[in-house]
């Protein structure tokens, strides 16, 4: 028990920091600057099955919050990351396997690859489309929303399953 | 009273959602309104000094490329005052020294570097390694080396955030080179080399390939700094002014320092437009 806690904070400060170091900096090509990777919701997509829903709401809401200081753009992330952090519970419902979620962690070492990859490709895309929404905070700019979150959904997914697939973290 | 508990304890999740989706709102809402305050933005002390060393690190290894384009720079400006030692007739440029020294010019131009920047937002900031410690003021101008990068928009004490020209609140005044038409300069796409200029009247002559210059209307800016070429002319149906494509020349994304624009008859000139204005 306590070690799944010590795992999960190990993660969140992993993969905060890669974020706003590193992914934070984007990879502009030329005109074409839809793809911004964004892997950060994959935190609050892994926090075990068994935690408080509430908790897991704050949780969500403390590390938008944080990267939006880096970001400066208060209020924006932490809308997103506080959503996907609700809808997780309906999410996992939906998908639980027939036995159950038996080990209480989320990850593609407990519930197999396909299973894992499904349920991240929900979170990310949700968080992204609800981040690009907000961001731009009118539907004036649906196009861009669209191709922002088809795009960076893509690379951030690959990157996702590839630390993923690396790691292959058992909590 | 204890069934109010339960219920409260039973929705506890979908009311911390709402909660918190309020608070976000909130803060995007007031964060867009009013901008002024220094915790919100990355001229907060904390992510500044973090900022300013993975910057350091990312420095180093342009180091190379940035000497050469402080070289080119300084050999241009040398090449200017060698232009205008040859060209004056009698010993001009005797005057033109005389008045590097002189403090009471118009415009002086304090360096910074860039420690921080965002350029694939829809609403895009800079962060400078100076703030109230060096003199800079909200609303003071920046420019890059090849042209306007955006304003001043809040301070600390050792960093600036700067409203880029990226940006949907920025508006810059703008005038086409030697036509004296002006407008202003918005950005609404994506693509961070193209703006919109706005406000030019239909009768306008302009075409293709024309100038965008700064207009010197405005406080931040002084006239005659360029920005771009004009790439296409838009109409739009029962509207008295052209919607038009401007192409910046230069590129925001791979900028390093800039320079503050410190005008020194700022007071006096706010004091005459605000009387206008009554």
């Amino acid at each position: 028990m306590n070690k799944q806690v010590t795992r999960n904070i190990i993660r969140a400060v992993f993969i905060l920091a890669i974020q706003v170091i590193l992914l934070k900096r984007n990879l502009t090509l030329g005109e074409f600057n839809y793809v911004h990777l964004t892997v950060y919701s994959v935190i609050i997509a892994m926090f075990p099955y068994n935690w408080n829903r509430t908790l897991i709401i704050f949780l969500g809401f403390a590390t938008g919050l944080f990267v939006d200081i880096f970001y400066d753009s208060i209020g924006v992330h932490a809308g997103a990351t506080t959503f996907i952090a609700y809808v997780r519970y309906y999410i996992l419902n939906w998908m639980s396997p027939t036995e159950g979620y038996k080990k209480d962690s989320l990850t593609a070492y407990q519930l197999g690859v396909p299973w894992f990859f499904t349920y991240v490709a929900i979170m990310i895309f949700l968080h992204l489309i609800f981040l690009y929404s907000l961001e731009a905070f009118s539907f004036v700019y649906l196009k861009e929303i669209i191709l922002r979150t088809i795009f960076s959904f893509i690379a951030s997914l690959f990157l996702v399953m590839f630390g993923s697939l690396i790691f292959n973290p058992k909590y | 009273m204890r069934n109010l508990l339960y219920l409260i304890f039973r929705f506890s999740a979908f009311l911390a959602f709402l909660v918190l989706e309020l608070i976000c709102f909130y803060l995007i809402v007031n964060y867009n309104k009013s901008q002024g305050e220094i915790w919100a933005h990355s001229s907060n002390l904390f992510v500044g000094s973090i900022n300013a060393r993975s910057q350091k690190v990312e420095d180093f290894f342009e180091l190379n490329q940035k000497n050469d384009s402080l070289l080119l720079e300084n050999a241009r400006l040398l090449e200017t005052i060698l232009n205008f030692r040859m060209t004056s007739e009698n010993n001009a440029f005797q005057d033109f020294e005389e008045t590097l020294q002189d403090s009471t010019l118009d415009y002086q131009l304090i360096p910074a570097n860039v420690v921080s920047k965002t350029i694939h937002l829809r609403n895009n900031y800079l962060t400078l390694s100076k703030g109230k410690k060096d003199g800079l003021k909200v609303g003071m101008g920046v420019l890059g080396k090849n042209g306007v990068i955006g304003i001043i928009k809040s301070l600390s004490d050792n960093y600036a955030t700067v409203l880029l020209i990226l940006n949907g609140q920025s508006r810059t005044s703008v005038k086409i080179l030697n036509k004296e038409y002006h407008g202003n300069l918005v950005w609404e796409s994506s693509d961070p080399r193209l703006m919109n200029l706005k406000d030019v009247p239909r009768h306008a002559n302009i075409s293709k390939g024309d100038t965008i210059v700064t207009s010197g209307y405005s406080i931040s800016y002084p006239a005659n700094v360029h920005l771009g070429t004009i790439d296409a002319i838009n109409y739009i149906k029962g509207s008295n002014s052209y919607d038009i494509d401007v192409r910046l020349d230069y590129d925001l994304s791979n900028i390093s320092y800039a320079y503050v624009v410190a005008f020194q008859k700022k007071e006096e000139k706010e004091t005459v437009v605000e009387l206008q204005d009554e």
